[in-house]
């Protein structure tokens, strides 16, 4: 094994490590504290995408995770707010930022190097942070593999338990509802909701943790985590859609992420307000626990006919190729339709929810084992594969979107005898940021 | 409104024709099955509570309170933990608007009812409006913990107003037959909880719970005052030594189906013993007729649940171990044919578990049921 410092860098890390001595030419060491670092002080890192595919750069006019090709690996966590003051509210969101925009960079934290100078000038003003790496540095040497971060504000950031601790109720928009209790869930205490939410994805799980655990350790006296869960796909070509623990390909009526019409109609809020969400989306997470053992005893023909579409091909079962429309009013010989009116892409379908279209952005999760009773006859008991979907999707309205499309499906999907809605969250992303702007500004503008 | 229209549907039906079960298309029909060609997804029957598992189906009779004539009734027998013998709501399905509504909730404890509400397929709903179910309750989903239950009475608004129970009454469980004079009226039910211990209980000799042959059909006769609640006026047990036992599964097994035809007599079934059983003169005896006298057994029944009587007089019983409904000619004994009503594969055989109450439509053309892997109402037409 090699010295970790040692490892090869891509030429946007060697590019950073370049910009930092200069910086460290001009600036006494001792000003260079962690939270004077990554309060942005030091706001001029150049986005270093140029000639690097690996770099997708935080600083855009969307949140860099929603309308990008899916990486493999995501991580998922929500966090309460334990503060009570706005401007710690603020200086997270800040810090957390400059974290972003520094780590989808390659970048860490903060460099080793420098870590090392400011821990020799003793408290920095900042007592707790004086004695604390700066980075836990488990992804030096690594690329930042395509790495997206994208935060969302929940309803308990604008009003918990009735107190509107931060001045914003005001701010909230109606469209970040209150998830309503859909039939068949079986939400476990905790794992619902939060004040904020991450999701990290990337081409490589060590990155995408390593962000969570960051901007955990960053929101240390102001925010702590509340759920988290890490999830997967294959590796897939990039036209290709992935599949889903249940074998199937999963996303493949997603709107074009490529069609800005489809995207500006369907995933980004526009003038409808309010003014801070313009240009960002909403995004609904639901962890899926699927019953992969009751799952893997059905016959093929069975699994096709509740999902709707060929396992292999992916086709819809009134065609032949994935792409293929949903012909929902073909007919077989005995006028039975081909798609059954109770399989699960027939209740998704655009055409059966006035037009409804949400972006799936969902991974496969894997906790290992654990003790459950299916809630379906024959009402297994026992140790079962604790695994499933971490289903995440955007949309310009939750009303008009995952809500209006689930409503039915959790009545009537067939598929609802596979799988358990165990987790479950509402965000409202806002849009991007601009150079030396912080995540959500103009909500606290 | 969803059609189920599974390949598989399809697929048992060929078997059937050509199993003979059917007879050609040219001939007039043995029954009502053969004319049953849709099933169709009505709602679902899930309360903002989240009850589950549907249980007992009631036409209703008469417009009274918040019930439309031929509204559709369903009780729920979980509750939203999906423990059985916890749930407490009705609903109401209207075709007319093809909306469900919850008519009534009650509380999961009462004074009246020992054990607790847990609602079973025990339920009518009687002229004068008034709504009698049954309770057989308990608190960890298994016999362990059941109660001896209750009949509960309940305005045509939902509104709680009394609960029978005493010595004769243990765990009401099947469905409820009814003679409705409207002031008078006699009620047939099954009492399913004598003696059944909890379903870890086991004989050695099955590896199953013990067979208790305690359960009874109890006939209830009740006076109706203008514009009062029922008066329990009198009761007879006029059957009793029938088959039940726990299970872990599915609660407990007991006599279920109870259907009075127009000459009085009463058709049970009996699902550990798979056989439908006649008590004759049920309306006027004052003694009990044991078990009663074998209809059929076997063949196509597979755990007999629900029933009910189609306007030419044969039965229609829901399997409890497949989703089959079978038709059967109870002057005969003959079993006409089945249905695989609910072929869902997601349980083996396909349906297992699935079917409890069954219901006829008003015009006497269809039938309803519901399905309790999917917590659904469906028709049949």
């Amino acid at each position: 094994m090699g010295c970790p410092f040692n490892v090869p860098q891509d030429p946007g890390k060697r590019k950073f490590f370049g910009t930092l001595g200069l910086i460290a030419a001009a600036v006494p060491l001792a000003t260079i504290a962690p939270w004077a670092k990554i309060l942005g002080e030091d706001t001029d890192i150049a986005p270093m995408t140029e000639g690097n595919s690996n770099i997708e750069p935080f600083v855009s006019a969307h949140q860099n995770g929603i309308a990008r090709s899916m990486q493999t690996n995501t991580s998922f966590a929500t966090f309460d707010l334990t503060t009570t003051r706005r401007e710690d509210v603020v200086k997270l969101l800040r810090v957390w930022t400059d974290a972003a925009q520094r780590l989808t960079n390659g970048q860490q934290v903060q460099s080793i190097d420098q870590a090392t100078s400011s821990d020799d000038y003793g408290d920095s003003g900042k007592s707790s942070k004086s004695n604390e790496s700066s980075d836990s540095d488990d992804t030096l040497g690594l690329s930042p593999s395509r790495l997206t971060i994208t935060f969302g504000f929940g309803p308990g950031l604008f009003l918990k338990d009735g107190i509107d601790r931060y001045g914003l109720a005001h701010q909230r928009p109606e469209a970040l509802i209150d998830m309503p209790r859909f039939i068949g869930d079986k939400i476990v205490a905790g794992f619902d909701g939060g004040d904020l939410s991450v999701q990290a994805c990337a081409d490589d799980p060590q990155v995408t943790f390593h962000v969570i655990r960051e901007l955990s350790r960053l929101a240390y006296g102001i925010a702590e985590l509340r759920w988290a869960q890490n999830g997967f796909v294959p590796k897939f070509g990039p036209m290709e859609t992935p599949r889903n623990l249940m074998g199937f390909k999963d996303g493949t009526i997603n709107p074009s992420i490529k069609d800005p019409e489809a995207m500006a109609k369907f995933i980004w809020v526009g003038d409808e307000g309010p003014a801070w969400m313009s240009g960002g989306s909403y995004m609904v997470v639901r962890k899926i626990r699927m019953a992969l053992e009751h799952w893997d005893r059905m016959k093929l023909s069975f699994q096709e006919q509740t999902v709707g579409r060929y396992k292999l091909s992916g086709a819809p079962l009134s065609g032949k190729n994935e792409k293929d429309p949903l012909d929902l009013d073909a007919k077989d010989a005995d006028g039975n339709p081909l798609i059954p009116e109770n399989s699960h892409v027939a209740l998704g379908a655009p055409a059966n929810n006035d037009g409804a279209q949400i972006l799936r952005r969902g991974y496969s999760y894997d906790n290992n084992l654990s003790f459950t009773a299916e809630r379906w006859p024959p009402w297994h008991q026992g140790m079962e594969f604790d695994a499933g979907l971490l289903f995440m999707c955007y949309q310009r309205d939750p009303r008009t979107g995952f809500v209006k499309i689930y409503e039915r499906m959790s009545k009537f999907d067939m598929m609802n005898q596979f799988v358990t809605h165990i987790g479950s969250g509402l965000f409202a992303c806002p849009p991007g940021v601009k150079q030396g702007e912080f995540i959500g500004q103009r909500l606290f503008s | 409104m969803i059609y189920i229209n599974f390949n598989s549907l399809r697929f048992f039906l060929i078997v059937y024709l050509l199993s003979g079960f059917v007879v050609t298309a040219f001939a007039a029909p043995q029954g009502l099955l053969e004319t049953i060609h849709h099933h169709i997804t009505l709602d679902s029957t899930v309360p903002d509570n989240g009850d589950l598992n549907p249980y007992a189906i009631v036409v209703a009779p008469v417009s009274s309170g918040n019930i439309q004539k031929d509204d559709v009734l369903v009780d729920n027998f979980n509750d939203i933990s999906n423990l059985q013998g916890t749930g407490t709501t009705i609903v109401d399905y209207r075709p007319s608007t093809k909306h469900t509504t919850l008519f009534a909730n009650i509380p999961k404890k009462l004074d009246q009812c020992p054990g607790g509400v847990g609602l079973s397929t025990a339920m009518t709903m009687l002229k004068s409006g008034w709504v009698i179910v049954g309770s057989t309750p308990s608190t960890d989903g298994t016999t362990t913990t059941k109660g001896d239950g209750c009949l509960i009475v309940l305005d045509s608004t939902g509104k709680m107003v009394d609960a029978w129970s005493g010595p004769t009454i243990n765990d009401p469980w099947g469905d409820m037959a009814t003679i409705d004079n409207g002031s008078t009226a006699a009620l047939f039910i099954s009492m399913a909880g004598f003696g059944v211990p909890g379903p870890k209980v086991i004989d050695p000799k099955t590896g199953y719970p013990p067979i208790i042959h305690k359960a009874t059909v109890l006939s209830l006769d009740l006076s109706i005052p203008d514009g009062k609640p029922p008066v329990l006026l009198s009761q007879t047990i006029i059957g009793n030594g029938f088959s039940q036992r726990a299970d872990n599964d599915n609660f407990l097994f007991g006599p279920t189906g109870l259907v009075l035809s127009q000459d009085g007599t009463l058709y049970v079934t009996d699902g550990i013993d798979n056989v439908i059983t006649a008590i004759p003169n049920a309306a006027t005896r004052t003694d009990s007729a044991g078990t009663g006298q074998v209809v059929t057994h076997d063949g196509q029944l597979a755990w007999p649940l629900a029933m009910v009587m189609t306007p030419a007089g044969h039965l229609l019983v829901a399997n409890g171990k497949n989703g089959k409904v079978v038709e059967v000619d109870p002057i005969s004994g003959k079993q006409i044919y089945a249905q695989w009503v609910d072929p869902d594969q997601a349980q083996t055989p396909p349906g297992n578990g699935d079917l409890f109450g069954i219901a006829m439509t008003p015009d006497g053309k269809g039938f309803y049921y519901v399905q309790d892997d999917t917590n659904t109402l469906m028709e049949a037409i």
